[in-house]
């Protein structure tokens, strides 16, 4: 299956900008995802991909084959791409049964009767939904209509397979199961696929690759693990997971950058942010801070301070804390009750990352 | 399954024969000639000094000049804005209470009521013309009797006001319509909120729930406004008698008189009439958004009542039942009475006078006879065909990318603010300056059928888009993707959605066309004739019975013709079509 190569995406809807310079390319078997808040153009690169939207430039190929090509006013229509797509309301079309829904795109490829029996009954079984064929799309549930989309989607074999939001009509139970079952096939097929999404739990526990989006930009794309650890800026600090961030002035010192916080006596170690210096902003994941009683005497050096508990808060799994460090306020995060109003709190060095 | 038996290479999906963007192009410009191009040479005609049929001729102003030098016509104006303004305000008052009344209070049979009061504006106007005058009229059956029996007055439905009367029953319902629409659509909860904050019901009503209906009262204002201005019918039969002319009737008489025919200054009223319906159009444009002027009507019923009308839930539904007695029932049953006597008189008991001549001529008359077929022919082939072709320009003008398809919806509204006559009179220039193709379609009732057609064609739109609007654009997107071509996706996917609106609107439109008549008048010719037009000039030639029969036709070929839709595919439901 072939590589996706997304090359300066520009889309005007009136003034606005909707995408902005938008570049990237997925390799050849990878689940790559858009992530991104309503309206970061998300879905209008994907409906670009699929040849639903005209972008005003830019460069859009698969394998050998350019789909769109701007200074050659080249478009291909949607129907000749080949490509395929499930659709946040997965349009399943009410008309049609299960089985009509998977033969209509081999009908259109003009297969063989007996053809279109056998692939269709092959793809159904693959999304476990042969006993089905014979229903309507209403008397099917959502996650079943998700599974019919899905296999109408695939059985032509397309080259790409372009998913929008499919997990968002599911309720939570379901979607996590969806999520797997997805992940799953798609590995075991192989498929190039582009999936698009504004919920991150699903972005970052699903794809191989992540690019985040916001205001029409591509603003960090890499592995889920370097975009949460690693964020490239500061929205994308905030919109992946939550963040605490530090604002102050950097300097090297030695091997590592030091920042003095802003309205605080506390200086906080960076390592690996080589060349910061001037204001920064510092984020800092509240998982990553670590809480322990305030007469530990263990806990002492580099980024620990002495803190007050603002409020504490059961979740299950875990304690949240509401801390504050002289004038800095932190979230942190800890699987350990700590009693008391006044507790340490460590910020490891390697934790901290510059984001402007 | 694995990745190896998974992927398989299936041919490429073929390219269509005929490119998506051929089909939506001749559309758009058979959509844009058939209603643009009539209007072209109506106003060319109205700037030569002679009919386009007579050789030569230069530009000049003269028509309009001599339109404006006679005071006939501007009398005539005068008449025809005082007659719509108070027909206006008859319609849209009544229909704004009964809406009240039928969604906010538990008016006794308040569900039966809301579809009956429907009824004027789908029964056939000429005919009901036609009942107001055998009952109602001078010398009318039910006059007589209270002038001479009781020695009670009724309104005069010759004189201005009259005529007013007998046009707001007809377009009341539009009014009732819009303003049942805007209720249902309203958030009750405003008015709850109203009712926690201690207001009495009564209080709610006015200071809530009238105001709210405002921008429907307005809308529906203008549009009764341009169709009143349009009426032909009644000024013709109602105000001959006492010299009220009206401006429809003024053409008319100008364009049919034996003496001196002057199509020039015609066409130039014609303009002037399309210049002021036009400008009512685009002020209705303004008034609404574009998006709720389509507005499908469906009630919520499990509500309890705002209004509790207690003692008062019969009497007044008792009166709005007289109403509708007095206003669509007997001008009905007077058009029965009337086709089986040879008078029909309180004088004599009407058994007395039974005769079945009326109904014989229908059959043995040719004009009468080939009138009906003609009709039939008409609205059957005229029905389907622009069905499909709106249908076809629905979906160009809302489910592709074609450049001009912001155009459309537009275009496709344009006929209903046109008067028909001043379609018909485009028509009759159109044909007349189009070589062969005119010829042959002014001298066959096909020319008459398409004149129907795009007068009509707006109630197509207005019924299939609300649906198109309601099926989700993914799913063609998914035809798409899936490798069909725009015209297949259509087929294949969209239409069979659309298949409710599409019957609804070929009931309607076939209706609506076997009914109209005021297009025809420039364009029958012997052998072409259709009924309302037949029934018109035969009527003013005195033959009471024989259109009282064929009046009676129509409305039971109507009745039936609704009746079956309503219980194939509920209709009345969809009957917001007259509201938009």
């Amino acid at each position: 299956m072939p590589e996706i190569r997304v090359e300066g995406l520009v889309k005007e809807f009136g003034d606005q900008r909707a995408l902005d310079d938008v570049s990237f390319s997925v390799e050849d078997g990878e689940l790559f995802t858009l992530l991104g808040p309503s309206g970061c153009g998300k879905s209008t690169t994907l409906m670009s991909i699929a040849g639903f939207q005209t972008p005003e430039q830019g460069r859009i190929a698969v394998g050998e084959e350019t789909f769109f090509d701007a200074a050659r006013r080249l478009a291909v229509p949607a129907e000749q791409r080949n490509l395929g797509i499930v659709f946040q309301s997965y349009a399943v079309w009410p008309h049609m049964t299960v089985f009509d829904n998977l033969a209509f795109p081999l009908r259109v490829r003009k297969l063989k009767r007996d053809a279109i029996r056998t692939r269709v009954r092959e793809v159904l079984e693959l999304v476990e939904m042969a006993q089905y064929e014979r229903r309507y799309p209403h008397q099917l549930s959502g996650g079943q209509q998700q599974r019919v989309a899905l296999a109408r989607a695939l059985v032509y074999s397309p080259a790409v397979l372009l998913l929008d939001e499919p997990f968002s009509n599911l309720d939570a139970k379901l979607r996590e199961r969806a999520r797997a079952w997805v992940k799953e096939l798609q590995h075991r097929l192989g498929l190039t696929t582009i999936f698009v999404t504004h919920d991150q739990d699903e972005a970052l526990s699903m794809s191989d690759r992540v690019a985040v989006m916001s205001a029409g930009e591509v603003q960090q794309i890499g592995a889920p693990e370097d975009v949460y650890r690693r964020p490239a800026n500061r929205f994308v600090a905030e919109f992946v997971g939550r963040v605490n961030l530090i604002e102050g002035v950097a300097a090297a010192d030695g091997g590592v950058v030091v920042v003095d916080v802003t309205g605080s006596q506390h200086r906080l170690t960076v390592r690996g942010a080589d060349g910061a210096s001037g204001n920064v902003t510092v984020a800092v994941r509240p998982e990553a801070v670590t809480v322990l009683p305030a007469e530990d005497a263990s806990a002492n050096g580099t980024n620990t301070w002495e803190a007050d508990v603002g409020t504490v808060a059961f979740l299950g799994d875990h304690y949240e804390y509401e801390v504050t460090i002289g004038s800095l306020a932190l979230t942190v995060q800890s699987s350990r009750r700590v009693e008391g109003e006044r507790v340490r709190v460590h910020i490891p060095p390697d934790a901290c990352t510059v984001v402007g | 399954m694995s990745a190896a038996t998974y992927e398989r290479t299936f041919p490429r999906p073929r390219r269509s024969l005929v490119p998506a963007w051929a089909l939506q192009w001749w559309t758009w410009l058979l959509v844009v000639a058939l209603i643009v191009g009539p209007y072209i040479p109506l106003v060319y005609a109205s700037l030569r000094d002679r009919p386009l049929y007579e050789a030569g001729g230069v530009f000049t102003l003269d028509p309009y000049r001599q339109l404006f030098g006679d005071s006939v016509f501007w009398h005539a104006w005068l008449n025809t804005l005082g007659f719509a303004a108070l027909s206006t305000v008859l319609a849209v008052a009544g229909g704004a209470v009964v809406a009240i009344l039928c969604s906010r209070a538990d008016l006794a049979g308040r569900k039966l009521f809301s579809r009956l009061i429907l009824l004027p504006i789908l029964l056939p106007s000429l005919g009901m013309v036609l009942g107001w005058i055998v009952v109602w009229g001078p010398g009318g059956y039910l006059t007589s009797m209270f002038s001479d029996r009781l020695h009670a007055p009724t309104l005069a439905i010759d004189t201005i006001p009259g005529m007013a009367l007998v046009e707001a029953s007809r377009l009341l319902p539009i009014a009732f319509l819009t303003c049942q629409a805007a209720l249902t659509r309203a958030d009750s909860s405003l008015e709850d909120a109203a009712r926690s904050a201690g207001a009495r019901p009564l209080r709610v009503l006015g200071s809530v729930t009238i105001p709210m209906l405002r921008p429907a009262i307005l809308n529906a204002a203008t549009l009764i406004f341009t169709l009143s201005i349009a009426a032909l019918g009644i000024p013709l039969l109602l105000g001959t008698s006492n010299n009220i002319v009206f401006v429809s009737s003024y053409l008319y008489n100008t364009w049919t008189s034996a003496s001196a025919p002057d199509p020039g200054s015609v066409s130039a009223g014609a303009v002037m009439m399309l210049a002021a319906a036009t400008a009512l159009l685009l002020l209705r444009n303004r008034l609404l958004g574009a998006e709720a002027r389509f507005v499908s009507v469906g009630g919520k019923s499990g509500r309890q009542a705002l209004l509790r009308l207690r003692g008062w839930r019969w009497p007044l539904a008792a009166v709005l039942a007289l109403y509708l007695v007095f206003t669509t029932l007997v001008p009905i049953l007077g058009l029965a009475l009337m086709s089986f006597v040879v008078v029909l008189t309180p004088l004599v008991a009407p058994w007395e006078l039974l005769t079945s001549a009326h109904w014989n001529v229908l059959l043995d008359d040719p004009t009468f006879r080939s009138s009906i077929e003609n009709s039939a022919v008409i609205a059957v082939v005229g029905a389907v065909a622009t069905t499909a072709f709106v249908a076809l320009a629905t979906l160009v003008a809302h489910r592709s990318r074609f450049p001009l398809r912001k155009t459309l919806p537009f275009v496709m509204l344009y006929p209903r603010a046109t008067p028909g006559i001043i379609i018909g009179i485009g028509f009759f220039w159109a044909y007349l300056l189009t070589g062969a193709l005119g010829d042959f379609l002014r001298d066959s009732i096909w020319g008459i059928m398409v004149a129907f057609c795009v007068r009509n064609l707006p109630l197509a739109y207005i019924v299939m888009y609300p649906t198109l609007a309601r099926i989700g654009e993914e799913l063609d997107r998914a035809g798409r993707a899936a490798g069909a071509g725009w015209w297949r996706t259509c087929r294949t996917i969209v239409l069979p959605l659309l298949k409710p609106a599409i019957f609804a609107s070929f009931i309607l439109l076939f209706v609506e066309i076997i009914n109209d008549y005021d297009p025809a008048v420039f364009l029958v010719r012997p052998g072409t004739e259709v009924m309302g037009a037949t029934m018109l000039s035969q009527f003013i030639q005195g033959m009471v019975g024989p259109v009282s029969a064929l009046a009676m036709v129509q409305v039971a070929i109507t009745v039936v013709v609704l009746a079956i839709g309503a219980k194939v595919f509920r209709i009345g439901a969809t009957g917001g079509e007259h509201g938009a």
